[in-house]
């Protein structure tokens, strides 16, 4: 069993990516954002995305195919076509044991959190020693967007604590908050004074002063670490504690990837979250907003694990995956035996607690992966009147001089409003250049469809089910990709070209 | 000012020689036994000749009280000149008023449009929008009153300049461009230059001469008369001569020399109360700029910035699709609002400027003061 060490410098690791690609088979998972100069510069110049009616250039080579040596049919269920199997009681049904293409003899995958660090540690008397510092974090939620929270190591939420079962670690806590603070061990069956519960087993952390929690590790499975101080929960201090089980969980997974969902409420025109509110306006997974939050590209036919985390204040959240059934194999509370998983499309993730997902990724494409609440969809709902949703008026006219009003027309000329209800679509937000050069400047994005970040909002983000050829040219090259070209060689590939229609206008300033 | 140098030129003339013709003792017997036309038939020259330079005074009180009128007309000038500048920036703001409650339509209009598409997808009721329609005709007939009072403002400022003005529109700034003055210099410059205050004590000296003019009263003025006739009785031509004066033995003029004394006395009394009146009314006036330069400059700097600064981060964050859009026209509407109360403020400031600069003079249409108050002498048709 590999001992995780984290790397901390993201070009380095796009690096080790690129270089040991095909070394390592697919097996590592590049969840880090892609900030090279190449592909930014590739994406300013990205104009010519519109095609009327027809595909873009084919893209990567699908003679390349399938991993050879792999098993394909499990009971008549494919891991590279949607398919359920024959039997709902064969193990095999709806991919449930259907192993991914990595030896159960290399390890656990390597748990990768987009968008978050892993924690560094050092061996000290063969201890597993973490030093976790509670602070004040500026995180940058959206483009433009910064957000201040409470958070650890300067992320919120905080870096990954990952260890193997059978460990003993321990974790020196320096206070850097301007108040009180203790760290609880969520789910962890340890001796009493260490848990972390303020004031009833231990006196809590001064600001400047360090606490050492030092315990062994006997559990295994999905947990997470947060402060015990309610407000300051809700204001972000959460991470999560991911704990290898010593005979890797079976069948083994290909993928395995963590998302803390949470929210907040922002009023706006502000920047720090205000942790006494009730209702919560701002969504987050692993600390960013969708269309910001960085999509999860796996490789057609391997087996994927999710650990999705609701840290939410007082949001319990539907999770939905489209495109594939996935089977729930653990809470934060334990790994469940195979007897008790349980398929679902949408699984309610209460507060504090974790679920496993796993399923085979056998369905190509750009699925949506979401709250479902409706109001979680997005950020800052607002009322569908004023200059948006009015044909001849903009705010800039509001804008252009404060002192006088552009005036309004007394009757809406707009024949919508004839009908009642109308508008119920979410109108006009003009998303800035710079926005969107953020969002497209990073490889997971390539090649999608000009208008997704359109769709994608709040606690959204995107699985990415790539074959092996695209995946290579999206996540492990630094080739230029045009707009729609990998979502449209999927259509070619998989679907039915003659329907599909590129994204159907330019917006302004996605190039 | 003209009449009192009048009253100084008649009271400076000399007085006119008298020629009368005599008859005495008319049916005397002459010395032929039958009687006569008279003993004397002739013609008399009497001239009074004034002593005790009471010509000269009286001369000089009057051009005194000249000098009295002269700053009492440059008093009425101010009075005119600063209703004038008063009711121009009156006129000013009006107008500025006028066009904020224009744009103020604008919001209510906006306001009763946001409500009648809120009702269109279930996020108002009825009687919300029929409120917001009642707010949108209370919006105009403000506006109404605006145009009604600008017209007044303008119809006034024509009246006060005396000349019949197009009804059209002022140009000009409600800010004030004149330095701050503290009280103890506006009280100081009333006190140096005020026309009032001159008035008064061009009063005091015209009182002075009274009570010199009024010494001299006493002393008699000469009268001589001389003439020549006929004397029927003696037959022969004769002369008559005579000098006449008063003797002041009972009246001296006591009487009126201790009433002009006491008119003196009551003058500097007079000027004391005149500079006490112009402090209190400057301190209540002072009062009133300070607050008006005191909210002006605090509306100039911090609160309409402010407004505005608020009302364009909701337009942009509204344009992000962070706000709702009735956030936005509350802020819109009250930065318009405090724009409306910046024109008072500034007009408040810009009037009681105007008198303070103006040494606190108004009303122009008023008659002007006469130089004498009640209770003083006056010298007719002789002037003395």
């Amino acid at each position: 069993m590999s001992q995780h060490e984290s790397k901390p410098n993201s070009s380095e690791r796009r690096r080790f990516l690129k270089t040991s690609a095909l070394a390592a088979g697919g097996a590592l998972y590049g969840g880090l954002v892609g900030t090279n100069a190449a592909a930014q510069v590739h994406a300013n110049k990205m104009t010519d995305m519109q095609h009327g009616d027809k595909l873009p250039a084919p893209l990567g080579n699908p003679k390349s195919g399938r991993p050879a040596g792999y098993r394909d049919d499990y009971d008549g269920f494919s891991r590279f076509k949607p398919s359920r199997g024959n039997d709902p009681n064969s193990e095999f049904y709806l991919g449930k044991l259907v192993p991914g293409f990595r030896d159960v003899g290399a390890g656990p995958a390597p748990f990768v959190t987009p968008d978050l660090e892993k924690l560094p540690w050092k061996m000290v008397g063969g201890v597993k020693e973490f030093h976790l510092v509670p602070m004040a974090v500026e995180r940058e939620v959206l483009p433009g967007y910064k957000l201040n929270v409470y958070g650890y190591n300067g992320s919120m939420p905080g870096p990954t604590i990952e260890v193997n079962q059978g460990d003993r670690i321990r974790i020196v806590v320096t206070n850097e908050l301007p108040e009180d603070t203790s760290a609880h061990w969520h789910g962890f069956e340890l001796p009493i004074q260490y848990d972390g519960a303020s004031e009833l087993t231990q006196n809590l952390i001064k600001p400047g002063k360090s606490f050492v929690y030092e315990f062994d590790i006997h559990e295994e499975g999905t947990f997470f670490y947060h402060s015990h101080i309610p407000m300051q929960e809700a204001f972000g201090s959460v991470g999560f504690m991911i704990v290898h089980p010593q005979k890797v969980f079976d069948p083994p997974v290909d993928r395995d990837l963590g998302l803390i969902f949470q929210n907040f409420f922002i009023e706006p025109s502000q920047s720090i979250a205000d942790s006494w509110r009730m209702d919560w306006n701002w969504q987050t997974i692993n600390g960013r907003s969708g269309p910001y939050t960085t999509p999860l590209v796996v490789k057609h036919g391997e087996r994927v694990r999710i650990r999705i985390m609701n840290f939410s204040p007082m949001q319990h959240h539907p999770i939905h995956i489209h495109g594939h059934t996935f089977w729930i194999t653990g809470h934060e509370g334990a790994r469940i035996p195979h007897s008790a998983w349980v398929p679902r499309n949408t699984e309610l993730v209460g507060i504090a607690q974790a679920t496993d997902f796993e399923f085979i990724a056998n369905n190509p494409g750009d699925w949506m992966f979401h709250c479902h609440m409706v109001h979680h969809m997005m950020n800052h709902m607002t009322r569908q009147v004023g200059p948006r949703v009015r044909p001849d008026q903009s705010v800039d006219a509001y804008l252009a001089n404060l002192d006088q009003s552009p005036g309004v027309k007394l009757l809406n000329p707009d024949p919508g409003f004839k009908t009642p209800g109308y508008p119920q679509e979410m109108k006009g937000m003009e998303m800035k250049p710079d926005f969107m050069k953020r969002i497209w400047n990073r490889r997971e994005v390539q090649g999608m469809r000009a208008m997704w970040p359109m769709s994608v909002m709040g606690l959204m983000t995107v699985l990415r089910v790539l074959p092996d050829d695209l995946y290579q040219i999206v996540m492990e090259s630094d080739q230029p990709v045009e707009k729609g070209a990998v979502f449209a060689e999927i259509v070619r590939r998989f679907g039915n070209p003659s329907d599909y229609k590129s994204a159907p206008m330019m917006m302004h300033d996605m190039s | 000012m003209s009449a009192e140098l009048g009253k100084a030129l008649q009271a400076g003339l000399y007085p006119n020689p008298v020629l009368s013709y005599e008859a005495e003792q008319i049916g005397v017997d002459g010395p032929s036994g039958t009687s006569t036309p008279g003993e004397f038939q002739g013609g008399v020259v009497e001239q009074r000749f004034v002593t005790g330079g009471k010509l000269r005074l009286s001369r000089e009180k009057y051009l005194r009280r000249a000098r009295v009128s002269e700053n009492l007309a440059m008093a009425q000038q101010f009075r005119v000149c600063n209703d004038v500048r008063i009711h121009f920036y009156k006129t000013l703001a009006a107008s500025d008023i006028l066009s904020i409650r224009r744009e103020m339509v604008k919001t209510a209009e906006d306001s009763a449009v946001t409500a009648q598409e809120s009702y269109n997808v279930g996020q108002s009721n009825r009687p919300q929008v029929r409120r917001a329609n009642v707010v949108l005709q209370r919006a105009r007939l403000d506006v109404l009153a605006a145009e009604n009072a600008y017209n007044q403002a303008f119809r006034t400022l024509s009246t006060l300049v005396g000349v019949p003005l197009c009804m059209g529109m002022v140009e000009g700034a409600l800010e004030s461009t004149c330095p701050v003055m503290s009280f103890e210099e506006a009280y100081g410059r009333l006190l140096a230059e005020s026309p009032q205050l001159a008035a008064a004590r061009a009063k005091l000296a015209v009182d002075q001469a009274t009570v010199a003019r009024e010494n001299v009263q006493w002393v008699p003025d000469i009268v001589v008369r001389g003439g020549a006739g006929y004397n029927f009785e003696a037959e022969e031509t004769t002369a008559v001569a005579g000098v006449a004066f008063d003797v002041p033995l009972f009246d001296r003029n006591q009487g009126t020399v201790r009433q002009a004394q006491a008119d003196y006395a009551r003058q500097r009394q007079e000027i004391e109360r005149v500079e006490l009146e112009l402090r209190n009314r400057l301190a209540m006036i002072y009062q009133q700029y300070l607050t008006g330069m005191q909210h002006a400059q605090e509306y100039a700097e911090v609160i309409l910035p402010e407004l505005k600064a608020a009302y364009r981060e909701l337009l942009e964050s509204y344009k992000e699709r962070r706000v709702d859009w009735p956030d936005v026209l509350m802020a819109q509407h009250d930065y318009f609002d405090a724009r409306l109360t910046q024109v008072d403020n500034l007009l408040h400031a810009r009037t009681q400027e105007v008198l303070i600069y103006g040494y606190l003079l108004h009303d122009g249409l008023m008659a002007a003061p006469d130089i004498t108050p009640p209770g003083h002498i006056d010298s007719v048709p002789k002037p003395r």
